[in-house]
């Protein structure tokens, strides 16, 4: 831009300084010009003044010549008519010898005598011109030189005027005058054009001119003195005197009414003090009229010539500055470029170097030095060869520079470099050179790929590849090993196991398999259940192997089997088989025989269930005795001791008072014989059955621990007693959780028949407590619940809210513990 | 002089009843059987003014010896004499036609009371009996009823109150203290939504739980 602007500013210096040239120029020719024109004023106006005393001067000899004529002192003096005619002869004479206006005789008086003009209009003769001041200085006997307008003829004139002396007096005796024209005057103030020749009365009025307009006008306003006075004289006339309308702001310089500027050279007038002769010269006029020839002569030159300077210097400014803008913008490229260049170099996620001709360093990229640990400033303009091993400096040094240098290039020369913190780097460099104008090898630029992974990676591989050989071989070791221990699992395991297909052929069986069912497995295998079984063994065989191919997920059952006539108990677990997918190609099979723990189960559930009735018996047995046996003796004694009472209370009063105390005590033992009694057995359940006993101990619940127990039950007939005991125990042991754990405000006992079923409900409002997933009895000491109600088939739930409660709820299925109708 | 029979099993305590019995001058005992059987046979042979049996015996219990004479002799007024203190035995007994109850206990003062009441064509209930009775017929435990929010104990105590027995005679009755019984007072109030003794009596009454 800078250069843009100095650029503009010389143009406008060169347009200036010529413009100036042209205007100094200019104004010397024109100082030149008017210091001429001034100089040729002043010598016209020289010469107008020469003519002028000239002319003023002509008719000085011819009038006092006139005036020495005697026919005009004689006509004077004697006045006939012989004389003045005469005197009008000699006045005629030099009237035409002189080619003046008029010659003309005044006598002392001022009264004209005889005229040149006596024959005409405006004749002289007889007129009085004794106030004029040539007259009264000539009868003074001054010769006087008058200029005038004519107050008879109306025209103006040079009055020279002369006296006439005779002899005999001292006093002249008449004045002769000859007016010469002033028109002759002016024909002499000849002038160019642009010019104005003023005549000028010492009262400022212009009494002859070059051009007629201002003959009579004044040059400056005229006060009412001058008027008056020129008035009198009637030297110029009545008038008025308007104003010339020209203005002197300065002595040699005037305006006129249009605002013409005219210089202006004025000269004095001979023998006329106060007049004088000015020469107005039109400065503009006369300046162009100057400039004109040479004006005219150059003008096709001139403009033309400004012209092509102009456009010239404005095309010169334009090409200049169009230069300026490409260099600029070549410039901006090329920086760009060179940014580019650089950033492209230097961000390249690759390694780059440039190297001088002396295996210097100019330039890394970014990458390369990342890679390397040096900063950028730390390598360039180091060596190459300082950042690289021992082996490969010398590699460098004695082949691959010196042939890089001469081919220009070199490629996928493999070097290790050293980090900055002492690890090897390995890389294949390829490089090329490149070259300036003269061919001459300037600078070269390679590239490096990181080969260090590639070549960890390849002993990596190799490594990889020898464990693999090993590992595969120790795989098929182990394969055979394992498949070696798993056909003896499969051959000694006493369980019965199969594979098959998703169509539910087989595809292994094991040696348990072929002897249960005692085919080989040569025979079976390919072969589905139906094809090999009979029907009944063969649905049960495949029963549930649909289920599982559906479901995915393992499954499994107790099935009892019949084959060859013996009834077995087996565990089948199945499972799917998937392949690597996840897709279930087939089903499992694991079978084992649980006869014998099945037997065992149920009979420890038999001998569990022989042991509570056991121990029920047993109780009711001791109850029956306590209460039938001791509860009766009891009884007995203590109808004894009331019928000893009463014997004795009227004669043995001590005696009596002791039998009534034995009374007593005989009670309170039967109380404690009935406490006993009914906490091993209540009778009500044997004897009223489960509704009544379950009412009572509900009653007695709720009197041993204030809890407010209520009962409700449905109808419901009579059930087994085995079944009755349970429900009542399981009654028994809830409630009295109740009353041991959950701190209740109430309690409640519920018995109904729900869809063949009977449920026993025991709720509490107490505290409650977590059931443990899995273990909800254990945890509490309601173990006996379970046992008891799995015994006769029933089941138990218990749930328990924190603060919310405990229900346990009991059911059984009914149908099974109805009693049967006595009788 | 009115026949009885007496139907026990312990001999003992036969021995005892018969005592008791013989000693009241104007009843007899006529016939006595160890088990039921033998007294529905005896029953048969003697017929007895009034039949005094043990519920607990061998060979036909009390409850069946009952259920025979309700259908063979209708007329016969059984009288119940039992070890059992329970209620729900003296509901199953009278259900089944006893025309009292009383435990064995409670013999010496009762029994001969008892005895002459039947045989006049009354009911003998001790109040503890009666108690049993009016709670079972009040429906305690049955679902459904008004009562069914109620325990038996809270009906005994709501009767007793109806019948107009303060705190005091309860609690003694009862065997529990003063305080438990205004417990249970105010719980029962709250849980028919009753306002004062008044309103429990009407209620009662409307319940059946108290005879006018």
């Amino acid at each position: 831009m800078r250069l843009k602007t100095t650029l503009f500013l010389l143009a406008l210096l060169a347009f200036i300084s010529s413009l100036i040239g042209v205007y100094i120029h200019y104004t010397s020719l024109q100082a030149n010009f008017l210091a001429k024109a001034r100089e040729e004023g002043e010598s016209k106006a020289e010469a107008m003044r020469i003519r002028l005393s000239a002319f003023l001067s002509e008719q000085l000899k011819p009038v006092s010549a006139l005036a020495g004529m005697e026919q005009l002192e004689d006509a004077l003096i004697f006045k006939s008519d012989g004389k003045l005619k005469a005197a009008n002869r000699v006045l005629d004479h030099f009237n035409s010898a002189l080619g003046v206006d008029v010659c003309y005789l005044m006598d002392s008086n001022g009264d004209t005598v005889a005229s040149s003009n006596r024959f005409d209009a405006d004749s002289f003769v007889g007129q009085n011109f004794k106030f004029r001041p040539y007259f009264q200085y000539a009868m003074r006997s001054v010769p006087r030189t008058y200029l005038a307008l004519g107050t008879t003829s109306l025209k103006r004139g040079v009055y020279f005027s002369y006296p006439v002396h005779s002899d005999k007096r001292l006093e002249p005796v008449g004045v002769v005058v000859i007016k010469d024209r002033m028109e002759k005057l002016e024909e002499l103030l000849s002038t160019g054009t642009g010019e104005l020749i003023f005549l000028t009365a010492p009262s400022g009025i212009i009494f002859a001119s070059s051009s007629p307009q201002y003959i009579f006008t004044s040059e400056g306003k005229i006060t009412p003195e001058v008027q008056r006075e020129l008035s009198e004289t009637r030297q110029f006339g009545e008038g008025p005197w308007e104003w010339s309308g020209l203005s002197y702001p300065e002595p040699n310089t005037a305006y006129d009414r249009l605002g013409k500027k005219y210089l202006v050279y004025r000269r004095g007038v001979e023998r006329f003090p106060g007049w004088s002769i000015q020469v107005l010269v039109e400065s503009d006029y006369d300046y162009l009229n100057y400039l004109k020839p040479l004006y005219s002569e150059n003008r096709p030159l001139v403009l033309p010539l400004i012209l092509l300077i102009c456009v010239s210097v404005g095309i010169l400014y334009r090409r200049a500055s169009m230069e300026v803008l490409q260099r600029r913008n070549a410039e901006a490229a090329l920086r760009h470029n060179e940014e580019r260049f650089r950033t492209l170099y230097n961000q390249t996620p690759a390694m780059l170097h440039s190297i001088d001709p002396s295996g210097r360093l100019v330039r890394v990229s970014d990458y390369w030095s990342e890679l390397l640990g040096y900063s950028r400033e730390e390598v360039v303009g180091r060596n190459l060869t300082d950042f690289m091993s021992d082996e490969s400096r010398e590699h460098a040094i004695n082949v691959v520079l010196p042939n890089f240098l001469r081919d220009g290039f070199a490629k996928e020369i493999e070097y290790t470099f050293i980090k900055k913190n002492g690890e090897p780097i390995d890389v294949l460099l390829s490089a090329i050179t490149e070259r300036d104008d003269e061919g001459k090898i300037f600078r070269s630029i390679a590239v490096l790929v990181d080969v260090t992974e590639r070549k960890r990676a390849e002993r990596g591989l190799q490594q990889a590849r020898k464990m693999l050989e090993n590992y595969s071989r120790d795989l098929e070791r182990q394969v055979r090993e394992r498949t070696l221990e798993i056909t003896n699992i499969l051959k000694y395991t006493p369980a019965v196991v199969s594979l098959k297909d998703r169509e539910g052929r087989y595809l292994l069986v094991n040696s348990r398999f072929s002897e249960m069912f005692k085919i080989g497995s040569d025979k079976v295998r390919g072969h589905s259940d139906e094809e090999i079984f009979p029907p009944d063994v063969a649905t049960l065989l495949s029963g549930h192997d649909r289920r599982v191919l559906e479901a995915r997920e393992p499954f499994s059952v107790e099935e009892r089997m019949e084959w060859e006539g013996a009834v077995r108990v087996y565990l089948t677990v199945k499972f799917p088989l998937f392949d690597e997918d996840g897709v279930v190609t087939g089903v499992g099979s694991i079978s084992t025989d649980v006869t014998a723990l099945k037997e065992a189960q149920e009979e420890l559930r038999r001998l569990s269930s022989r042991v509570l009735e056991g121990q029920e018996r047993e109780r009711a047995a001791v109850a029956r005795e306590l209460h039938d046996e001791l509860g009766q003796v009891l009884t007995a004694l203590k109808m004894d001791a009331v019928w000893l009472a009463e014997r004795l209370k009227d004669g043995d009063e001590r005696a009596a008072d002791h039998a009534h105390k034995m009374s007593e005590n005989i009670d309170r033992t039967i109380d404690e014989v009935r406490g006993m009694v009914m906490n091993l057995r209540p009778g009500v359940l044997d004897d009223l059955g489960l509704i009544a006993a379950l009412e009572w101990l509900s009653d007695e619940v709720e009197r041993r621990t204030g809890i407010p127990c209520t009962f409700r039950h449905s109808e419901l007939p009579r059930l087994g007693t085995v079944a009755e005991t349970a429900i009542y125990r399981i009654a028994q042991e809830a409630l009295t959780n109740v009353a041991r754990h959950s701190g209740a405000a109430r309690a409640e006992v519920a018995l109904k028949r729900e869809a063949g079923n009977l449920i026993l409900t025991v709720y509490d409002d107490g505290e409650g407590f977590d059931v443990e997933p899995g273990k909800p009895f254990e945890s509490h000491g309601l173990s006996g619940i379970r046992e008891r109600a799995e015994l006769i088939g029933g089941s138990v739930e218990i749930t328990s809210v924190s603060y919310g409660g405990t229900r346990v709820k009991f059911t059984l299925p009914i149908d099974a513990h109805i009693r049967e109708p006595e009788n | 002089m009115i026949k009885v029979l007496l139907a026990e099993d312990h001999s003992l305590v036969r021995a005892g009843l018969c005592r008791l019995v013989d000693e009241s001058g104007n009843i007899e005992v006529v016939a006595e059987a160890e088990d039921g059987k033998e007294a529905l046979d005896l029953i048969r042979k003697v017929a007895p003014d009034v039949a005094v049996i043990d519920i607990s015996m061998p060979a036909m219990d009390g409850f069946e010896l009952l259920a025979a004479i309700s259908s063979e002799f209708p007329a016969l007024p059984v009288i119940v004499l039992t070890m059992h203190e329970e209620p729900q035995y003296v509901v199953r007994a009278i259900s089944s036609g006893a025309k009292g109850y009383i435990t064995k206990r409670s013999a010496p003062e009762q029994l001969v009371e008892a005895i002459g009441k039947v045989y006049g064509g009354g009911l003998f209930l001790t109040s503890f009996a009666a108690e049993a009775l009016a709670v079972n017929a009040a429906g305690g435990g049955k679902l459904d009823s008004p009562l069914e929010e109620l325990s038996n104990r809270e009906i005994q105590v709501l009767r007793r109150l109806a019948m107009g027995q303060v705190n005091r005679e309860i609690a003694e009755a009862l065997s529990i203290s003063i305080k438990t019984v205004d417990t249970y007072r105010q719980r029962i109030l709250k849980k028919l939504g009753l306002r004062n003794n008044a309103e429990l009596s009407r209620f009662a009454i409307k319940q059946g739980l108290v005879d006018l």
